[in-house]
């Protein structure tokens, strides 16, 4: 259960920094940074840069990305922007348009 | 997954507006107005920097900034409010500090009514009659019922001789100052 919960019908403009995960079901612009894991759920729109240790984006993303660990991009994520992260994953049927940058 | 409902967590801090069309819970800090159409919650860790509108809140932590509830406004124990409060219904528990305004009766009316809601002591519906007319008829702007046991009552009465109505000095509110230091500390640097 994560200690952060952007729900569905909620709409953050704004900065938000948090040091627990993150979930977002509901729509956030700004800048968005955790330390620990955030997952955008399907249906969530987040227009924003995000820094956080791992990322699953099953939903629309546009910004750059930045994880120190991962950035799972899963089936009907949607995600404009540049994504940077040691391991990054974009499955079957995920849309994306940008740069990866995996510290080679 | 309970999507309708938003937690913002203890660790987690927000800078910017908050509004949308469900509940909320305010454990973490909230820097910037929040409107929601849902309930919102701000538990004894949470802090708010500016004004809240939500259908009921309820307060244990820190405010500053307006309340504003379409039903209920409820400052429990451990609440710390400075700004004002509106709502059809308030309660102050025993334990909860406010410094500001406080309006019981139709939540969006202006500060300018104050006159002619002071006027109909039958615009407090709150359980403690008897207070509450002695309240209209001498101005004092809140009024805290510990003796009854019940959460509490405000009466509108800052129409006439608002001077003589000032309280003591407000209550101290640790938390909030800290979090200005913090705020303050922050844009350093």
């Amino acid at each position: 259960m994560a200690s952060t919960v952007i729900g569905a019908g909620i709409t953050i403009e704004g900065e938000i920094t948090t040091d627990e995960d993150v979930v977002v079901a509901g729509t956030v612009r700004g800048k968005l940074s955790a330390k620990e894991a955030i997952s955008i759920e399907h249906g969530a729109t987040v227009e924003a840069d995000v820094v956080g240790g791992s990322l699953v984006v099953a939903g629309t993303l546009t910004g750059n990305v930045t994880a120190t660990e991962r950035v799972d991009l899963q089936p009907g994520a949607r995600v404009v922007g540049n994504v940077k992260a040691a391991r990054v994953t974009i499955a079957d049927g995920a849309q994306f348009k940008g740069n990866v940058d995996m510290d080679v | 997954m309970a999507s309708n409902v938003t937690i913002i967590g203890r660790a987690t801090r927000v800078r910017g507006r908050l509004t949308g069309a469900a509940d909320l819970d305010v454990q973490g800090f909230v820097e910037g107005e929040i409107a929601v159409s849902g309930d919102v919650t701000i538990d004894a860790t949470g802090m708010v920097g500016a004004g809240v509108q939500g259908r009921k809140l309820v307060v244990r932590g820190a405010v500053k900034g307006d309340l504003v509830g379409e039903e209920a406004v409820l400052l429990e124990e451990g609440a710390r409010v400075v700004g004002d409060v509106r709502a059809p219904r308030v309660a102050i528990a025993p334990g909860a500090l406010v410094r500001g305004y406080v309006q019981t009766g139709q939540a969006r009316a202006p500060r300018a009514q104050a006159t002619t809601s002071a006027a109909k002591p039958a615009a407090t519906r709150v359980p403690a009659p008897a207070a509450a007319r002695g309240a209209a008829t001498a101005p004092a702007a809140v009024r805290v019922a510990s003796a009854s046991g019940t959460a509490a009552t405000t009466a509108p009465g800052k129409a006439q001789g608002a001077g003589a109505a000032r309280r003591p000095p407000p209550p101290i509110v640790p938390a909030l100052k800290k979090a200005k230091g913090q705020i303050a500390k922050r844009k350093e640097r």
